[in-house]
């Protein structure tokens, strides 16, 4: 009988249209999934497993991956470290805490920017004329095309303190010569950030405010128009139409945009690594580069990977959170 | 099955393997042409097939060329391959090869970098030189880079010097009515900086001496405390001593020049007009680089270029010392099955006079030989290049650094952090100084 029952699942898999299908399927994901597993997994499982050695590569350490020997193995040394709020602790964990705060402070600035540019933009162009809508879409989406080091490259020279176009405006509009460095006088601080870190937030914005557009432009047209004319006919005005009906509606998608937004501006490295290479005095020091630095630059391999290790859990728990809050409970 | 199934699983498979073979094939290095078999005769005895790494340059690059070439013909048995890399891209690269074993026969490895990988490398076996031989053949300031506790790990071929010597425009320096015939002291040399300086609406739109850069700073600091009498380690090399009296007058010094506004730090520094950018779109009207920039810039400048001279700086004390970090240089892999014909080429293009001078001259680079700093080498190479002559004169004052122990986050995060927040206000000398010790001592671990 159980011989019978195994001939027949092999039938399933092996024989017939439905074997040559998952066969099939197997066949094109393996490749993908194999992809995943040699370039994802291994290097993810490798940096949780670096986090706990004092691991540098110029160092030859034991035979197995070069592991123990002159590359220790430190436990929770490395986070331990991090929590040191001393006045004379080392400067790879003050610059760490600065990392944190910067990342912070960008993450948590770029969401409610982005989201507030692209809601309303989006239901503005959705608001418009069939034929206008794919020039508009077409028009805030390029941006999201640029590479970001020519991005970063660009804003570099519009905000160059004496060739850059801001500064060339404004000393056309006041007769003087203007020198404001934007992007490198630590002084320039507004409402406490401080200004090199508001340019790199201007250019992340302009450039990835298209990518949550469309989104939203989907969202929005996916929403019935027969629950709008229901307002409508209930005397609702467009204002509350929207604030009432359409944005709750959106609630799943705003959701998704937030977290997408919140994760890609944890991991952005190269506008601050193009546009300010973390000055001036490490005030747009990412945490992005300052694992980088640390891994690439001084071979801090294993506090690299800790540092990293603290931002998958940053990132981890803000999405998780995100999702808690903005949970929706019906459907439509 | 069907006709249209079996080509969709073949078209499947095919799709599968170039895939595979897409991801296998990833990386930027790039192999010599000609370099592969082309001399990989046996007339000399076995056929050896050497690889050897550099970061990419045509000017190093073909230097390297040249010299594999070179020693190809005279063992026609042996064969060269040159791969290149850019410069980040070669870092990261020799950081996981060499640990995992899948490192060239030769390494073109900058000297400063290579005790830090003293594990993965042979030492220069004695007959091709001793550290002794090595100390009379070469400045103290290269070879200071491939030494390692008394060991010697590579030969180099170029003295990589930042300090010293200041690019000067002679034609801003004429219409400023400034002599350049040079400086005896600080004084002077700050004073005809302030005539070069414009200053419009109370912003410096060209700078008189450009100093702020990682490099240029770090190297002034340092070598001003030296000149100072004083020492930025302790005796042993095992701490940094930069909060001294001595250090307090070099930064007091560096910091007095941005007080008299002749360069504004927040503007000119390593991130907005690096020194080089500056100095060649002719916004610094003197600036604080090796002699590399001017071969870099010189094709997009040549106008600038004609009006450039180099003029050493001046000294604080009596001392002319100052500091010079390892410049590039030949290793040998500990992995390389071939070391010993690895060794004899580093030797034929690193140690003999003649090979070594078309290196430098190819590379428009400083010789690291003491022998071709002098004489008729000498004269080809100012020929070559006469920027050189000044550079020249001051080299024998040149001394290597040290082995620190985190050369670019000392020099690109500490110094340069506090000497600018000193500059700027943010920080006093005094707490500039005593932050910068802190945090250089925490690099020892």
């Amino acid at each position: 009988m159980s011989e019978a029952i195994g001939v027949g699942r092999r039938r399933r898999w092996f024989g017939g249209r439905e074997g040559a299908q998952k066969r099939f399927v197997a066949g094109v994901t393996l490749p993908a999934v194999a992809f995943m597993a040699v370039f994802s997994l291994l290097p993810i499982v490798w940096a949780f497993a670096l986090a706990f050695f004092d691991f540098s590569p110029r160092r030859a350490g034991s035979p197995f991956l070069g592991l123990g020997g002159d590359n220790p193995f430190v436990g929770l040394e490395h986070f331990k470290a991090m929590t040191d709020f001393s006045a004379d602790q080392p400067i790879q964990v003050s610059q760490f805490h600065t990392a944190v705060k910067v990342t912070l402070a960008f993450a948590f600035l770029v969401v409610p920017l982005n989201l507030a540019i692209t809601l309303p933009l989006a239901a503005m162009i959705e608001s418009v004329h069939t034929r206008v809508k794919p020039i508009f879409r077409t028009i805030f989406f390029l941006p999201v095309l640029a590479s970001s080091v020519g991005v970063a490259i660009i804003w570099g020279f519009v905000l160059h303190p004496q060739n850059g176009l801001l500064n060339g405006a404004i000393t056309r509009i006041t007769g003087k010569t203007t020198q404001i460095a934007w992007i490198s006088d630590p002084s320039l601080v507004y409402l406490g950030i401080p200004v090199a870190l508001l340019a790199v937030l201007v250019a992340y914005l302009w450039q990835d405010i298209g990518y949550n557009l469309v989104i939203f432009i989907a969202a929005l047209q996916a929403i019935p128009q027969s629950v709008k004319d229901a307002a409508r006919v209930d005397g609702a005005s467009a204002w509350q139409t929207f604030r009432h009906i359409t944005l709750p509606l959106l609630k799943p998608t705003i959701l998704l945009a937030s977290i997408l937004t919140m994760i890609s501006a944890f991991q952005v490295f190269d506008l601050f690594q193009v546009m300010t290479d973390g000055g001036p005095q490490d005030q747009t020091r990412a945490l992005s580069l300052d694992i980088y630095r640390n891994a690439f630059r001084y071979q801090q391999m294993g506090w690299a990977a800790a540092v990293s290790v603290v931002l998958f859990a940053i990132v981890f728990v803000i999405s998780l959170a995100q999702t808690r809050l903005l949970r929706n409970r019906w459907e439509y | 099955m069907s006709r249209r199934t079996w080509t969709m699983r073949w078209l499947t498979a095919v799709f599968a393997v170039m895939l595979l073979g897409a991801a296998c094939t990833f990386g930027e290095g790039e192999t010599d042409g000609d370099g592969g078999d082309g001399g990989g005769g046996t007339t000399g005895g076995e056929a050896v097939t050497l690889r050897m790494w550099a970061h990419r340059s045509t000017s190093f690059n073909a230097a390297l060329r040249n010299a594999a070439r070179a020693y190809e013909a005279e063992h026609p048995n042996v064969s060269i391959e040159l791969e290149t890399f850019d410069y980040d891209s070669y870092i990261q690269t020799l950081q996981t090869a060499l640990p995992a074993g899948n490192a060239p026969d030769i390494i073109h490895m900058f000297g400063t970098w290579t005790c830090s990988y003293a594990d993965y490398l042979t030492t220069v076996p004695d007959d091709i030189a001793t550290l002794p031989d090595a100390q009379t053949a070469f400045f103290s300031g290269p070879l200071g880079g491939f030494t390692c506790d008394d060991a010697l790990y590579g030969l180099p071929q170029e003295s990589n010097v930042e300090y010293g010597a200041t690019l000067v425009n002679t034609a801003m320096a004429d219409a400023a009515g400034v002599s350049t015939d040079g400086w005896t002291s600080w004084d002077e040399l700050i004073a005809d900086a302030k005539k070069v300086t414009v200053i419009q609406d109370g912003a410096i739109t060209r700078a008189g001496y450009h100093f702020t850069a990682g490099d240029g700073l770090a190297h002034s600091f340092l070598s001003l405390i030296l000149q100072g009498g004083g020492s930025y380690l302790n005796a042993d090399g095992t701490a940094f001593t930069l909060d001294t009296p001595e250090g307090e007058r070099a930064l007091t010094l560096l910091k007095s020049m941005v007080d008299q506004q002749i360069i504004d730090p927040v503007v000119y520094n390593d991130e907005q007009n690096w020194v080089g950018d500056c100095y060649f779109t002719e916004l610094c009207a003197m600036g604080l680089v090796g002699p590399w920039a001017v071969a870099d810039y010189k094709d997009d400048y040549p106008e600038v270029t004609a009006n450039t001279i180099y003029l050493e700086l001046p000294p604080l004390e009596d001392s002319k010392t100052f500091i010079a970090d390892s410049g590039w240089g030949l290793a040998v892999s500990s992995d390389s099955p071939k070391a010993d014909v690895a060794w004899d080429f580093a030797r034929f293009a690193a140690l003999v006079p003649e090979n070594a001078e078309a290196w430098n001259l190819t590379s428009g680079t400083l010789p690291a030989l003491v022998e071709n700093a002098e004489g008729a080498a000498r004269d080809r190479l100012v020929g070559a290049f006469p920027h050189f002559e000044t550079w020249f004169n001051i080299l024998p004052n040149a001394q290597f650094v040290g082995q620190l122990p985190d050369r670019d986050r000392l020099y690109y995060e500490i110094i340069y952090n506090h000497a600018l927040a000193a500059f700027q206000g943010g920080e006093t000398v005094d707490e500039a100084l005593q932050a910068m010790e802190a945090e250089a001592n925490d690099t020892f671990g």
